[in-house]
């Protein structure tokens, strides 16, 4: 993608923080427990059979735990203004701190693990656990089959979601957002290039 | 085709059993299709110099 704003010098290469330490821990260790959970999930699906269920209720707690920490993280020490959609991110060639495409995918990612967590949450009540005992007579028949519903459009999403989210983190032109990730920062030629500074000046890299 | 399992109880009453994994590969097709989408468009904005 040609740059619209040219800046030259050491301003150019110049490292911006993208993502705060914290941020890309939550962020990897979500990808970890995710892709635990969707291979301990639907690869029994697929006829590999194994003891997936105490890995897998396990890793929800964990995924549980990760999303309370985010959601309390993006709420009081973080801008919801950030991933929030707005007019002028249509149509807009440079985004603020992330592009529509962006909030788009994070909404989406949000929505499914939001169900797969809503629900995983009250289906603990049928796995027996060190901290408690199943009772699988909590709700009724019909609700336990909407939730695992529920849970299934979930896991599903999840598949197409992640397929699309590590294509679009791994293609050249993205390649700055991977480093970001993991490495915290992106050069203030690339934020003139790809963000509306006036939306989002960036700070120096620490 | 079924989008959802379904079973019965002791008293022949259908009871939901969760979403169809006949749906799965519908949802690995849906990725496919839109990195495949994608793809050819990036090819194609190449080869016009966008």
């Amino acid at each position: 993608m040609a740059a619209s704003v040219e800046i030259t010098g050491a301003e150019a290469s110049e490292r911006i923080e993208r993502h705060k330490g914290i941020d890309r821990l939550f962020h990897w260790t979500t990808a970890v427990a995710v892709l635990t959970l969707m291979g301990t999930g639907l690869l029994p699906v697929v006829g590999v059979k194994f003891e997936w269920i105490k890995i897998h209720w396990i890793a929800g707690v964990v995924l549980a735990a990760l999303v309370l920490f985010h959601l309390v993280r993006a709420v009081f020490w973080q801008s919801l203004r950030a991933v929030w959609i707005s007019a002028r991110d249509v149509g807009a060639r440079r985004g603020g701190k992330y592009s529509i495409a962006q909030k788009l995918m994070h909404h989406a990612m949000a929505l499914m693990v939001l169900g797969a967590v809503g629900t995983g949450v009250v289906m603990l009540a049928k796995v027996d656990t060190p901290f408690w005992k199943r009772n699988p007579y909590l709700l009724s028949a019909d609700t336990w089959g909407t939730l695992y519903v529920i849970h299934g459009l979930a896991a599903l999403s999840a598949v197409t979601l992640v397929m699309i989210h590590v294509y679009f983190g791994l293609i050249p032109e993205n390649r700055m957002y991977l480093r970001a990730m993991i490495r915290g920062w992106i050069t203030r030629q690339e934020l003139v290039t790809r963000h509306d500074p006036e939306r989002w000046p960036g700070k120096k890299n620490p | 085709m079924e989008f959802v399992r379904v079973s019965h109880d002791a008293w022949g009453q259908q009871v939901l059993e969760g979403v169809s994994w006949h749906l799965l590969p519908y949802a690995v097709a849906l990725g496919a299709v839109v990195i495949i989408g994608h793809a050819v468009y990036r090819l194609v904005r190449g080869k016009h110099g966008a």
